[in-house]
C-alpha cells in the first residue's frame, strides 16, 4: 500500500547536534497522526522536515510514494498551520485565505467562490473583510486553518496550533479540528506537547524523546501497554507512579518496596529476585479504611479537589498520587488503606527502562 | 550548495563590498603618507612607496592643527553638555506619557530637527549680531549648534528611556522617593548607556560641524578644524598629502570611537529613528 | 512657597519643568529665528545694519529679485536633480545592501555596521576626500574608469560645468547610503520568519515572497526612509562647501547653498532669507510625511 507520507530511516543533524535519529514513520491516507513529546524531542523538526522547511540529512521522505527529499516546500502541496498562525497582517481575511490561489493565477470569481466556501466551513463568513489584528485568537486560528483547507493539500501539518489559546477554547477547538479532519477526509500530522490533545484527537500517536521515536501506536495501546518507562510516565495525567520492587522467589509475584503493601501476583514473567520498577497509575489505586488486611497504610499529605475528581498526595518517598472520582472525606493528615489492582500494574527494568511483558 | 558554503561565499562578497565602500577612507590614509611627487604618480600608487610619517609632524606645526582641534573639542564639548542637560529631561518626560500635550511637543521636536543649518544660519546670525553674541564666537556657535542637535538627541534618548519599565520607578516612589529622586537615582543610571551613546553621536556632530562655525566665527584663532581644512582648499591645490594628513588627524578619533562602539551606535540609531 | 517647590520635585511640576526647559531653549534658538527669518525676508539687511534689530522694510522687493534672478532657474533644477538623484540612488543601493545582509550569514551584522563609518564622519572631511578622489588629472577614480575602459580621457568632475553637480551627487550617495541601509535593514528584520515560511508552503517563489510580503509590509519603513533621506539631502551643505563651492558659474549651486552665499558672500541677508523661507516650507512639508510614516509604523 502506498502511504500518504512515509519516512524511512530519516536522520537530521544540525552541525554536530543529532536532532532526529533513525525515524521510521508510515502514515496512510486519512489518518490523524499526533507527534508528541517534551521540549526538544524533535517533533517540530520532524514536522518541518516533512514540510521541506528543513532538509533531512539522510534517509528517504516520500509523499504519495514519490521521493521528495530535494523538492522545495512550495512544490510539495502540503499545508501548514503555524503556532503563531502566521497570518499576513497586511491582507484581509479573504486575501489571506486566497493567497495560494492568487499565486496559481486563479480568476477573481473562482477565488471569491472558494473563499466563501471555506469561510462557511470555518464559520467566519462575516469576517472576510477584516484584518488579522481585528480578530480574536480563536478567530485567527480558524483563518489559519481555512488558509490550509482552501488548498486541498495532500496533507495538513499542524505545529502546536492550539497552544496560544486559553484552556476553554482549546477544548472546543480540539473537537473542531478533528471534526474538520474527518469531514475533509484529510491526512493530518499534528505536533503538540500536550498528551491529552494527542490522546483525544489522534488515530495514531507517536511519542518522541531526544530525536528518537520511543513508541508509536493507537492511543489506547500506548496507555495500556507502554513500551518503556518514559512513555508510561508521559501518557496519562496525572503521571504514573513508580515504586521500586523485587520479584518474589516464585517468579509470579512482585514485592513492593512500600510498607505494608501486599505481594502482588502478576502474569508478567521475570526472574525471581530481579529488581523492578513497578508502575501504578493514580486512577488504578483505590482507597479504603486504614489497617485493613491486603492494603498498604499510607498517610495523606495534601488533597486537591476539582469538584469532579480528587487528587490525593501521599507523604513518604516516593510520593504517590491517587485519583478518585467525585469527592472524598479524606483530609490532609489522615491515614488511608491503599489497594492496588494487580492486573493493572506495569513492570519496568530499572536499567534499560524497558517494559517487562507477560509472555503469551 | 550547502548552507555552510553559501554562508562563506556571502561573507566573502560582504567583505569585498565593505572594502569597496571604505576605499575612500583607505585612500585618505594612503595619500597622507605619500611624498609630494608620488601623489601625482600615474598610475596612482595604491600602496605608499615609503610611508612619510613626517607629513603628520609637518602638518601639525604648519597648519596649526592643535589649535584647530582644540577649538573643535571646545565646541563639541559645549554642544554635548548643553544638549545633554537640556534634552535629557525632556526626553524622559516625552517617553513617560502620551497625551495631547505630549504629542504636540513630540511633533514640534520632530519637526525642528529637519531645519537645515544652512538656512537657519541667516536669521540666527542677524539675531546674534543684534544681541552682541557675536563677540563670543565659540559660545554663539555652541548655542546655535545645540539647537540643531537637540531634537535628534531628545528622540534618541526618548527611545532609551522607553526601554526602562515603569514598574521600577513606581517601586521607587512606593519606597519613599520623590519623582525627582526616582529620576536621578533610578531611571538615569539605568538609561545611562543609551544616553551616553546619544551623547557620543551629538559630540561627533559638534566635532564635525561646519556651517554655523564658518558663519559665526570670524576670528581664525577660534575656528574649529572643519574650517581649518577649507583653508587648504585653494583652486589649484597641490599638497594633497598634507591635506589628507590633516583630514586623517581630524577624523581618526571619531573613527576609532565608532569602530569600538559600532554595535551600540547602530542600536541607538535604529531605535530612535523608527519610533 | 514650600508647596510650589514640592510641586517641582514631585508631580506634574517636575515633568512640566523638564519639558519646558527644552522647549524654551528650542523656541529661542530655533522657533524665534524661524519667525525672524520671515521678517528679514521683507527687509534690507547688510553688514552695516547688522547691529540693529529693525531694518528698512522693502516689502516684496527681495522676493521679486530672487524670482527674477537668472540663477534662480538653474538653482531650482540643480536642487531637484540633486535631491531626487540622491534619494533614489541612496535608497536603491541601501535596499539592495539591506537585502543582502538580511541573509544572516555569520559576520553579517558586524560588516554591515562598518558601512556606517562614513555616516559619522564630518561632512567636510567627506567632501575633501571626494574632492581628491574626483580630481581631474590625478584622482584615482578617473584612473580606474580609464583602466576599465569606461572613459577615454579624464573627466574634470569638479571644474566642468556639466559634471560639477554630479561630483557632489556621487559624494552624497556615498555619504547617505549606509543610513538608508540600516533603517531598511531594521524594517526587514521586523517581518517574522514564519510569514515567509507560510508563503513558501502556499507556493510562492522567492520573487513572489518579496513582492507580496516584503514590500507591502515595508511600506511605512520605506516611506520614513525616503522622507528622512529627502530631509537630510536638503540639509546637505558641507559637501558643496568642500567640493565645488557652488561653481563653476553656479552649475552646482543648490538652494540651501545659494541662501548661504547670498548672506555670507554677498552680505545680502534679506535675499538669503527669502530662499531660506521658501526652502523651509518645502522641508517642513516633507517632514510631515515622515511623521505620518512613523505613526503608521506602529500600527501594523
Amino acid at each position: 500500500m502506498t502511504h500518504q507520507i512515509e519516512l524511512e530511516n530519516v536522520e537530521k543533524h544540525y552541525g554536530s547536534f543529532h536532532a532526529l535519529k533513525t525515524v521510521n514513520l508510515a502514515i496512510p491516507k486519512g489518518q490523524f497522526v499526533a507527534l508528541v513529546g517534551p521540549s526538544g524531542c524533535g517533533k517540530s523538526t520532524l514536522l518541518r522536515s516533512i514540510a521541506g522547511l528543513e532538509r533531512i540529512t539522510s534517509g528517504v521522505l516520500r509523499i504519495e510514494g514519490e521521493r521528495v527529499n530535494d523538492l522545495p516546500p512550495r512544490k510539495r502541496d502540503l499545508a501548514m498551520v503555524f503556532q503563531s498562525y502566521a497570518l499576513y497582517p497586511h491582507m484581509s481575511v479573504r486575501d489571506n485565505l486566497t493567497y495560494a490561489l492568487r499565486l496559481k493565477g486563479a480568476s477573481k470569481a473562482e477565488r471569491a467562490k472558494k473563499a466563501e466556501e471555506v469561510a462557511a466551513i470555518i464559520g467566519l463568513e462575516n469576517l472576510l473583510d477584516r484584518r488579522p489584528k481585528a480578530l480574536s485568537g480563536g478567530q485567527r486560528q480558524r483563518v489559519a486553518m481555512g488558509r490550509a483547507i482552501i488548498r486541498n493539500p495532500r496533507a495538513f501539518l499542524f505545529d502546536e496550533p492550539l497552544s496560544n489559546l486559553d484552556a476553554a477554547l482549546r477544548v472546543r477547538m480540539r473537537k473542531e479540528v478533528r471534526a474538520l479532519h474527518d469531514r475533509l477526509g484529510a491526512t493530518s500530522v499534528y505536533v503538540t506537547h500536550d498528551q491529552i490533545e494527542a490522546m483525544t484527537m489522534a488515530d495514531h500517536v507517536v511519542v518522541m524523546r531526544l530525536g528518537v521515536i520511543e513508541q508509536q501506536g493507537a492511543p489506547l495501546e500506548l496507555y495500556e501497554r507502554p513500551a518503556n518507562r518514559f512513555v508510561a510516565g508521559f501518557i496519562g495525567s496525572p503521571a504514573m507512579n513508580f515504586v521500586p520492587g523485587t520479584m518474589a522467589a516464585d517468579g509470579a509475584s512482585v514485592v513492593l518496596d512500600l510498607e505494608g503493601a501486599p505481594t502482588l501476583p502478576t502474569a508478567i514473567k521475570a526472574e525471581p529476585g530481579l529488581k523492578v520498577d513497578v508502575g501504578l497509575r493514580p486512577e488504578h489505586l483505590t482507597m479504603g479504611a486504614p489497617g485493613v488486611a491486603g492494603s498498604a497504610t499510607i498517610g495523606i499529605a495534601a488533597v486537591e479537589s476539582t469538584g469532579s475528581s480528587c487528587f490525593l498526595f501521599a507523604d513518604g518517598d516516593p510520593e504517590l498520587i491517587i485519583t478518585t472520582d467525585g469527592s472524598t472525606n479524606v483530609k490532609a493528615g489522615d491515614q488511608v488503606g491503599l489497594t492496588i489492582a494487580p492486573e493493572r500494574i506495569h513492570l519496568f527494568d530499572p536499567e534499560s527502562e524497558m517494559a517487562l511483558r507477560s509472555g503469551e | 550548495m550547502t548552507r555552510v558554503n553559501a554562508n562563506r561565499v556571502m561573507l566573502v562578497i560582504a567583505i569585498m563590498l565593505a572594502a569597496l565602500y571604505l576605499f575612500p577612507l583607505y585612500w585618505m590614509y594612503v595619500t597622507s603618507l605619500k611624498t609630494n611627487s608620488s601623489i601625482f604618480a600615474v598610475p596612482p600608487e595604491f600602496l605608499p612607496g615609503e610611508p612619510q610619517w613626517e607629513n603628520y609632524a609637518t602638518i601639525w606645526d604648519v597648519a596649526n592643527i592643535p589649535r584647530f582641534i582644540w577649538n573643535s573639542l571646545v565646541i563639541a564639548t559645549g554642544v554635548t553638555v548643553i544638549t545633554g542637560i537640556v534634552g535629557a529631561g525632556a526626553a524622559y518626560v516625552l517617553a513617560r506619557y502620551r497625551n495631547g500635550w505630549i504629542d504636540a511637543a513630540l511633533f514640534t521636536v520632530l519637526m525642528l530637527q529637519v531645519l537645515p543649518p544652512s538656512l537657519m544660519v541667516t536669521p540666527i546670525f542677524v539675531g546674534f549680531a543684534w544681541i552682541g553674541l557675536l563677540d563670543f564666537p565659540r559660545f554663539a556657535a555652541i548655542l546655535a549648534i545645540s539647537a540643531k542637535t537637540m531634537p535628534f538627541f531628545v528622540i534618541l534618548c526618548r527611545a532609551a528611556f522607553m526601554t526602562i519599565p515603569r514598574e521600577l520607578e513606581e517601586a521607587a516612589l512606593v519606597d519613599g522617593n520623590s519623582r525627582a529622586g526616582a529620576f536621578f537615582m533610578i531611571v538615569l543610571p539605568l538609561a545611562r548607556n543609551g544616553i551616553l551613546i546619544s551623547a557620543l553621536l551629538v559630540f561627533m556632530q559638534g566635532f564635525g560641524e561646519y556651517v554655523y562655525s564658518a558663519s559665526i566665527i570670524a576670528d581664525n584663532r577660534l575656528q574649529p578644524a572643519s574650517i581649518g581644512m577649507t583653508n587648504f582648499l585653494q583652486p589649484n591645490v597641490v599638497n594633497w598629502n598634507a591635506i589628507m594628513a590633516f583630514a586623517a588627524t581630524y577624523v581618526t578619533p571619531i573613527l576609532a570611537a565608532f569602530v569600538l562602539l559600532q554595535r551600540q551606535i547602530v542600536n541607538g540609531l535604529t531605535a530612535g529613528a523608527l519610533k | 512657597m514650600g508647596r510650589w517647590v514640592q510641586g517641582l520635585r514631585d508631580g506634574i511640576g517636575f515633568d512640566t519643568m523638564l519639558v519646558l526647559f527644552a522647549l524654551l531653549y528650542l523656541f529661542f534658538f530655533a522657533g524665534l529665528p524661524l519667525i525672524y527669518n520671515i521678517v528679514i525676508s521683507f527687509q534690507s539687511v547688510d553688514v552695516f545694519s547688522l547691529g540693529s534689530l529693525v531694518h528698512p522694510v522693502v516689502g516684496i522687493d527681495n522676493y521679486t529679485a530672487i524670482f527674477a534672478d537668472p540663477l534662480a532657474q538653474r538653482v531650482l533644477i540643480n536642487t531637484l536633480i540633486f535631491t531626487i538623484g540622491s534619494v533614489t540612488i541612496q535608497f536603491t543601493f541601501g535596499f539592495a545592501l539591506a537585502l543582502f545582509f538580511h541573509q544572516r550569514f555569520p559576520g553579517a551584522t558586524w560588516i554591515r555596521g562598518l558601512f556606517l563609518a562614513a555616516w559619522v564622519m564630518p561632512g567636510l572631511v567627506v567632501g575633501v576626500l571626494w574632492n581628491w578622489l574626483l580630481s581631474g588629472d590625478f584622482g584615482v577614480i578617473n584612473h580606474v574608469l580609464e583602466s576599465v575602459g569606461l572613459i577615454d580621457e579624464p573627466v574634470f568632475w569638479r571644474s566642468d560645468v556639466d559634471t560639477s553637480l554630479y561630483s557632489v551627487l556621487i559624494a552624497n550617495i556615498w555619504y547617505g547610503t549606509p543610513f538608508n541601509m540600516i533603517l531598511l535593514a531594521v524594517g526587514l528584520a521586523a517581518i517574522p520568519d514564519d510569514l515567509y515560511e507560510a508563503a513558501e508552503l502556499d507556493g510562492a517563489t522567492a520573487f513572489q515572497r518579496f513582492w507580496t510580503i516584503t514590500l507591502p509590509m515595508m511600506r511605512p519603513t520605506i516611506g520614513a526612509v525616503l522622507a528622512l533621506g529627502t530631509i537630510f539631502t536638503l540639509q546637505q551643505f558641507d559637501l558643496f562647501a568642500a567640493i565645488t563651492q557652488g561653481g563653476p558659474a553656479g552649475s552646482s549651486t543648490v538652494a540651501q547653498y545659494w541662501s548661504w552665499e547670498l548672506s555670507f558672500r554677498e552680505f545680502d541677508f534679506g535675499r538669503g532669507a527669502v530662499i531660506s523661507v521658501l526652502m523651509i516650507v518645502v522641508v517642513l512639508f516633507v517632514s510631515l510625511i515622515y511623521v505620518r510614516s512613523t505613526k503608521a509604523e506602529t500600527q501594523l
